[in-house]
């Protein structure tokens, strides 16, 4: 009953199907919308934040989404900028997930302040000094950036295309798109590095605090690197499981594989960097204000040197060698196990610098907190995921999202006709 | 800033060997500053105490235990170097704290916070609370309140003021009668509570105030950590956190070294080099 | 003009770029920020005028002055009084909080009358001349003698108005809850004759030796202790703690003197015991004093330091050593009076911490001990009685004290009503459910409380008296101060329900009455009652706000009777087996007498003592056995069983488990009750012989694991 939407040429799942699966996420979505009006109309006591936890899994989910979301710009850097031009069979993917984590970031925002209807003055009083105005300035922009990459992809929908200024339109975007994956890079080299430094700045937390270059703290440029370098791989496991669901191969090994080898790159010689400054910080920077290592990992009930050991070793190091490794590479089964380690090392390092940072004791007659969101808390987390997936379907079922589908599928296709 | 006025530094200096934990400075302070309260406030996690009483121990057993209580108002932290750039005030997004140059307090805009609590992530000291209810006042008990301190919304973040209502009363009947403030007449409510005179409040640039006479604060950066500024002469004043630089003006002022020794954190055998290194002159001279 | 759809999508873009780019959005966004700024459910305090006003705080015996700041006449902050002889400036926490008492949920708003099990509305006129008829017909009946009255007050005008009512009316049984002053009284009724009040100078002491008074926890008048110790810590004066656990006050202490539960007392006698043999203190020099030789030949006999090494646990090198410091040191004073010296003490404690001051010559001497007469400022006219009142007043009293009162009730029954004024028994002494049994064997009580607590809940009758703030009262410093101040305090803003005084509401009840009892109250109120009786000082009263009656120690050396500890008096036995020993403890921000905390208090109270539903018992963990800190136990004594958590606390003895009192409250306000356990609950009392007085200063318990 959709087919005329529905991309020329493209095979998919019956509406029925569709709609049931629709249907089954869109109830987990409402669940979550339904947890966020809760946290609207009676306020943040429906979570298990605190004073002592301010910051807790929202923020964390914010800065996952927004780490993982970093394989858009990243890939529209290589594609548009550095002209990596097989990269064009993933770019619109790319686009789409990293729409989804910057509204879904916003979104997860706005259920996080206490005051959403003053949400905006972050822009208007705005204090140049906090890394969040930074924040809140370079992602509100680099989500129009993504609004605007997306559209076009949204223009070459059949029935859209068939206006012709929507045809026009959308092909002229494409003509100066470099201009905007360059202004996305750039932007997103700040908001990725502002969110690091939200922690970093934070001189009263020794967990958390960095030295650094001029205002910037270490954590501001390990956190655009780390974006850089897992949100590809990120891109990569959703496209993964795309096609699992889809059954359908939607990108070619090549640009797969392409793309595996930058993101590994870029890990390995991340977390050489993540491993100097962690070897800094616990050696150098924590002594000077009076602490030893062990301090952030002992004596409480969650926290010990084992989330180190995972973020550091077992989700960055490890990946990072499977990915440059072209055996481990091209392996579909060692790929997919490093970028899964890889996603988890990136959200764990987000979780870390935000929770891990809130429950260490500073003051010497002080406590250990640690905390266990609420049911609200987590439905508001999960929604975005829902959103996501949502949007993901409609997209991948009326845009033609990957480039290379009808080609990749040709022979699949002839064999069902036969 | 008039230019020809020097500014203050309001500060205080709280004896820990008087203190006896009675709490009437915690409840003046929410008396004074319309604090709200509900049902359960045992988790003290989510209780508003702008001014909050710690429990220490020395950890030892009956009858060789000791016990101090650090009461704990806002530090109002001057940040590193002592530029004005407090953890809490360099974070803020939307300029809703603020750092009076004029002053040294720590400013709260009820009316301008958002929400966001990046403050009390930045704060080590947890002066910072959030409102994460409504205020709500059994039947009419908000008869009691003061209009010199709005009562904030949910949503919003709150701290200590130093109780800066009583500052702008004594600033405009000084102006008035075209003088300056007098020690006595800018006094805050934690302070004026105590009965056992375990506070002292004052202007810490002015060395007629006790508050100065007491904390002999050195004007030059400590040469063993320059993000130190306004280090105390006094060998028995320490301040909570001196080390990470945040410059509180909330001093504290122990016999007992175990006391001291609990404001700051140490590596093995620190303490022992530190303890008796008290701001710039001292070690020079 | 066509529509299709494509003009229409056109119209529909437009439309939402107009809105977009017109003023609208933007006037939206800032409205509704504004909005969130001014929501209508918080609150705006009313600006005005600020002034002061001046009081006296009546909340509990120390009589702090008060100032009261003001906005258009409405009282928005009490703040202690400088310049006030007893506070000087100082106040307490629940002084401070007191106008949140103003507008507690519990207050009662209007006279009541219990007509089944609950209450109903009743006006003024309706409330007193029930109790009047009531009253009556008890009088007709010929047995005025039955009428009780439990307050807690004990002097000043509205002490002894109730007093003279129940003289008019003609009985002679009215009981006094225990307090610090109640038990001073009846320590100097024992050792120097009636009428006699103790004075503690601590302000001029250089060694005080606390027999576990929490001197900085609302022993006495709290707030002038707090100060006198922090005089004390200036002045390098020395305190001496006996105690078991780690109080503030231990905690100020220069020195902490380890004792077993419920063995101060018998501390005190071994001290006395070293000063006859070791300093030499002939019993010739206390002259002219009762029982000397006999008491001195007892205690050097009974309480050889070895023997009192083995009840107290104090090391007999010790007490020599301590007893030869106390009674060296310039101006020595030893302080009686465990806790806050209320509930849960014997007179066998305070006679022997007493003696200690005689036989160290610190009475009457700055820096000792006063001996004190009563203030006396106030002139009633002569009491009008009837033959009814002569003849009732004549009998003897149903029971010598509060706690045998509560006895006899239970037991026996013996009174047709019962006053209750400033007093919540049903809360305050121990096995409140036995006092719940005995006040139900009395036909009619009539409640003068301010607010609904466990007693007044359980009265048949409530004239609704006006807090502190919202009346005119003398009010005498006590508490063992060694300075008498009146103060006088005043209406701060107008009874803010359908409450009176206490003192009219006794007035109207006496005028209802007729014959010789409106006689004896031919007032036109209390206000005017007070300006007549207390004529002598009240040019200064209502001018200076109080009048410092006295301030020096008293002349000569009253002679001292030891008859009693001469007679080797028994120390308590604690209720019930267990391997712990429980003890109530007195902490600073809990109210723990009639008065329940105002809800600043209980929000500045630790999550060490209360944790949720919970009260947090102090345990030390070397003997909290498998029980972590945290957990929740089962506390068991001989009265009851009780859910608690266990928090560790290293400054306890072993094997005592300290638990806070002034929690488990019961009444209607969710900001102070209903949280933790009532500690009397768990205590059984255990009557003193001789005084009559309540000496379970704990219980053996027993602690499980839920």
């Amino acid at each position: 009953m959709d087919d005329a939407l529905i991309p020329e040429g493209a095979k998919r799942c019956g509406f029925p199907t569709f709609m049931i699966g629709i249907v089954i996420v869109g109830a987990v979505l409402l669940w979550g919308v339904y947890a966020m009006f809760l946290c609207w109309f009676k306020g943040l006591n429906q979570t298990n934040m605190n004073d002592y936890y301010g910051f807790a899994l929202w923020i964390w989910a914010d800065l996952a989404v927004i780490a993982v979301g970093g394989g858009a710009f990243f890939t529209g850097l290589l594609k548009y900028i550095f002209k990596v031009d097989e990269l064009k069979n993933i770019i619109n993917f790319a686009v789409i997930i990293g729409f989804i984590c910057y509204s879904s970031a916003l979104l997860i925002l706005a259920i996080d302040i206490g005051q959403p209807l003053r949400g905006w003055f972050i822009f208007w009083h705005a204090n140049v000094h906090s890394m969040l105005t930074e924040v809140a300035f370079c992602l509100s922009c680099y989500f129009a950036v993504l609004t605007i990459e997306f559209i076009p992809n949204i223009l070459e929908n059949r029935q859209a295309n068939k206006v012709p200024f929507f045809h026009h339109l959308a092909h002229n975007m494409h003509g100066v798109m470099a201009v905007f994956a360059a202004t996305g890079a750039f932007l997103s080299f700040f908001h990725q590095g502002s969110l690091g430094g939200v922690a970093g700045v934070m001189f009263g937390r020794p967990f958390a605090y960095r030295e650094g270059l001029l205002i910037w703290p270490w954590t501001f440029f390990l956190f655009t690197w780390s974006a850089a370098a897992f949100g590809p791989c990120f891109t990569l496991l959703v496209t993964k499981i795309t096609e699992i669901i889809t059954g359908k191969k939607l990108v070619g090994d090549k640009t797969v594989h392409l793309l595996a080898k930058i993101s590994g790159w870029m890990i390995t010689t991340y977390i050489i960097a993540k491993i100097i400054d962690t070897i800094y910080w616990a050696w150098v920077t924590v002594p000077s204000m009076g602490f030893k290592l062990s301090h952030f990992y002992s004596n409480n009930g969650f926290y010990g040197y084992w989330i180190l050991i995972t973020e550091v070793i077992l989700c960055g190091v490890v990946p990072g060698l499977l990915l440059i490794n072209k055996s481990t590479r091209e392996n579909p089964a060692t790929r997919t196990i490093a970028i899964i380690l890889g996603v988890i090392g990136v959200c764990l390092n987000r979780w870390v610098m935000v929770l891990q940072i809130m429950a260490v004791p500073v003051m010497s007659f002080d406590t250990w907190a640690l905390y266990i969101p609420s049911w609200q808390e987590v439905a508001t987390t999960i929604l975005p995921v829902a959103y996501g997936i949502i949007l993901i379907a409609v997209a991948y079922r009326y845009l033609p999202v990957f480039p290379q589908e009808l080609e990749l599928n040709k022979s699949a296709d002839a064999a069902a006709q036969n | 800033m008039i230019e020809n006025k020097k500014a203050h530094k309001f500060g205080m200096v709280i004896d820990l060997d008087k203190c006896t934990g009675c709490g009437a400075c915690m409840v003046s302070c929410m008396a004074e500053n319309n604090v709200p309260f509900k049902e359960d406030e045992s988790n003290k996690k989510d209780s508003i105490t702008w001014m909050r009483v710690y429990r220490l121990t020395n950890g030892k057993s009956f009858p060789e235990t000791q016990i101090a209580y650090i009461p704990r108002p806002c530090q109002h932290c001057g940040g590193i170097g002592d530029h004005g750039h407090s953890p809490c005030v360099s974070v803020c997004p939307a300029t809703a704290t603020d750092y009076g140059y004029d002053t040294g307090i720590v400013s709260q805009i009820y009316t301008r916070c958002f929400g966001c609590r990046y403050c009390m992530g930045a704060c080590p000291y947890h002066a910072r609370y959030f409102n994460w209810w409504d205020p709500k006042w059994p039947e009419g008990m908000e008869n009691y309140l003061s209009p010199n301190v709005s009562p904030r919304m949910r949503g919003v973040v709150e701290k200590c003021s130093f109780c800066y209502h009583r500052y702008q009363l004594a600033r405009e009947q000084a102006i008035v009668e075209d003088r300056e403030i007098e020690e006595m007449e800018y006094q805050t409510a934690c302070t004026t509570a105590c009965p056992a005179g375990a506070i002292v409040f004052g202007d810490l640039n002015n060395p007629a105030h006790k508050v100065h006479q007491i904390v002999k604060p050195d004007p030059h950066p400590d040469p063993l950590n320059h993000k130190v500024v306004g280090k105390s002469r006094n060998p028995k004043v320490f301040r909570l956190l001196e080390r990470l630089g945040t410059n509180t003006k909330v001093y504290y002022m122990s016999d007992r070294e175990w006391v001291r020794k609990a404001g700051d954190n140490y590596l093995k055998g620190e303490w022992e080099n530190v303890k008796t290194h008290h701001g710039a002159s001292s070690s020079h001279g | 003009m066509k529509i299709d759809r494509r003009s229409f999508l056109g119209l529909g873009l437009g439309a939402a770029a107009g809105i977009a780019l017109s003023p609208v959005g933007v006037k939206l966004t800032d409205d509704s920020s504004i909005w969130t700024q001014n929501w209508p459910w918080t609150p705006v305090p009313e600006d005005g005028e600020i002034t002061y006003d001046r009081s006296v705080c009546s909340l509990c015996p120390g009589a702090c002055g008060i100032s009261v700041r003001k906005i258009n006449g409405r009282p928005v902050k009490i703040e202690g009084l400088d310049d006030y002889p007893i506070n000087n400036g100082g106040a307490c926490l629940h002084g401070i909080s007191g106008l949140q008492y103003l507008y507690d949920p519990a207050r009662i708003k209007t006279p009541l009358k219990k007509t089944g099990n609950k209450f109903e509305k009743i006006s003024w006129d309706e409330a007193i001349a029930l109790v009047a008829q009531t009253l009556g017909k008890i009088r007709e009946s010929g047995t005025p003698e039955s009428l009780g009255l439990i307050t807690g007050a004990d002097s000043g005008s509205m002490a002894q108005l109730f007093a003279r009512f129940m003289d008019a009316f003609g009985s002679p049984n009215t009981y006094t809850m225990p307090s610090l002053e109640s038990n001073l009284a009846l320590t100097a009724a024992a050792l120097h004759g009636a009428d006699r009040r103790l004075g503690f100078d601590l302000d001029h002491s250089d060694f005080i030796l606390s027999f576990g008074a929490a001197l900085i926890e609302g022993w006495g008048a709290p707030v002038a202790c707090i100060q006198a110790n922090a005089s004390r810590c200036e002045r390098k004066a020395k305190l001496v703690q006996v105690d078991y656990r780690l109080s503030n006050t231990a905690n100020t202490a220069d020195k902490i003197i380890a004792v077993k539960p419920g063995t101060e007392a018998d501390l005190a006698l071994g001290l006395c015991a070293v000063l006859l043999t070791k300093a030499q203190i002939s019993t010739g020099r206390l002259f002219g004093d009762v029982n000397k030789f006999a008491f001195a030949t007892m205690v050097v006999k009974e309480y050889t330091p070895a023997k009192v090494e083995a009840i107290t646990g104090v090391k007999a090198a010790d007490i020599e050593a301590l007893a030869m410091e106390f009674i060296k040191a310039k101006a020595p004073v030893a302080v009686p009076g465990k806790g806050r010296g209320d509930v849960g003490q014997s007179l066998r404690e305070f006679a022997a911490v007493q003696t200690l001051n005689a036989l160290a010559g610190r009475l009457n001497k700055e820096g000792g001990v006063f001996v004190m007469g009563p203030a006396d400022y106030l002139n009633f006219p002569e009491n009008v009685m009837d033959e009814v009142a002569e003849k009732g007043a004549g009998k003897d009293q149903l029971a010598g004290s509060v706690n045998e009162l509560v006895d006899t009730l239970e037991k026996n029954g013996g009174l047709s009503a019962l006053f209750i004024y400033n007093a919540n028994p049903c809360y305050v002494l121990s096995n409140p459910e036995k006092v719940k049994a005995a006040m139900d064997k009395v036909g009619f009580k009539v409640s003068f409380s301010s607010f609904m607590d466990e007693t007044a809940l359980r009265s048949d009758v409530i004239l609704p008296a006006s807090i502190f703030l919202e009346r005119l009262e003398d009010v005498v410093s006590g508490a063992g101060l060694a300075k008498t101040v009146v103060g006088l305090c005043r209406p701060m803003v107008k009874p803010v329900f359908d409450t009176k005084h206490p003192g009219d509401a006794l007035i109207l009840l006496a005028q209802a009455m007729g014959h010789s009892i409106a006689q004896s109250f031919a007032w036109e109120s209390y206000d005017s009652c007070l300006g007549e009786v207390a004529e002598k000082i009240w040019e200064n009263l209502s001018g200076d706000g109080y009048v410092v009656i006295d301030d020096r120690p008293p002349a000569g050396t009253p002679a001292t009777d030891f008859s009693f500890l001469a007679s080797g008096p028994k120390a308590a036995e604690v209720m019930g087996e267990g391997d712990y020993t429980l003890v109530p403890v007195d902490k600073m921000r809990l109210a723990g007498g009639s008065m329940a905390s105002s809800p600043f208090a209980v929000k500045t109270v630790s999550d060490k003592v209360i944790s949720g539903k919970y009260s947090v018992v102090e345990i030390n963990p070397a003997t909290a056995g498998a029980l972590k800190d945290g957990d929740v136990a089962v506390l068991k004594t001989a009265m009851g069983t009780a859910k608690v958590k266990i928090g560790f606390n290293e400054g306890i003895m072993p094997g005592v488990i300290g638990m806070p009192r002034g929690l488990g409250h019961a009444f209607n306000n969710p900001y102070v009750a209903g949280k933790g356990v009532n500690v009397n609950d768990l205590i059984g009392p255990v009557i003193e012989p001789g005084s009559g007085l309540d000496a379970a200063f704990g219980v053996k318990a027993t602690l499980s694991k839920a």
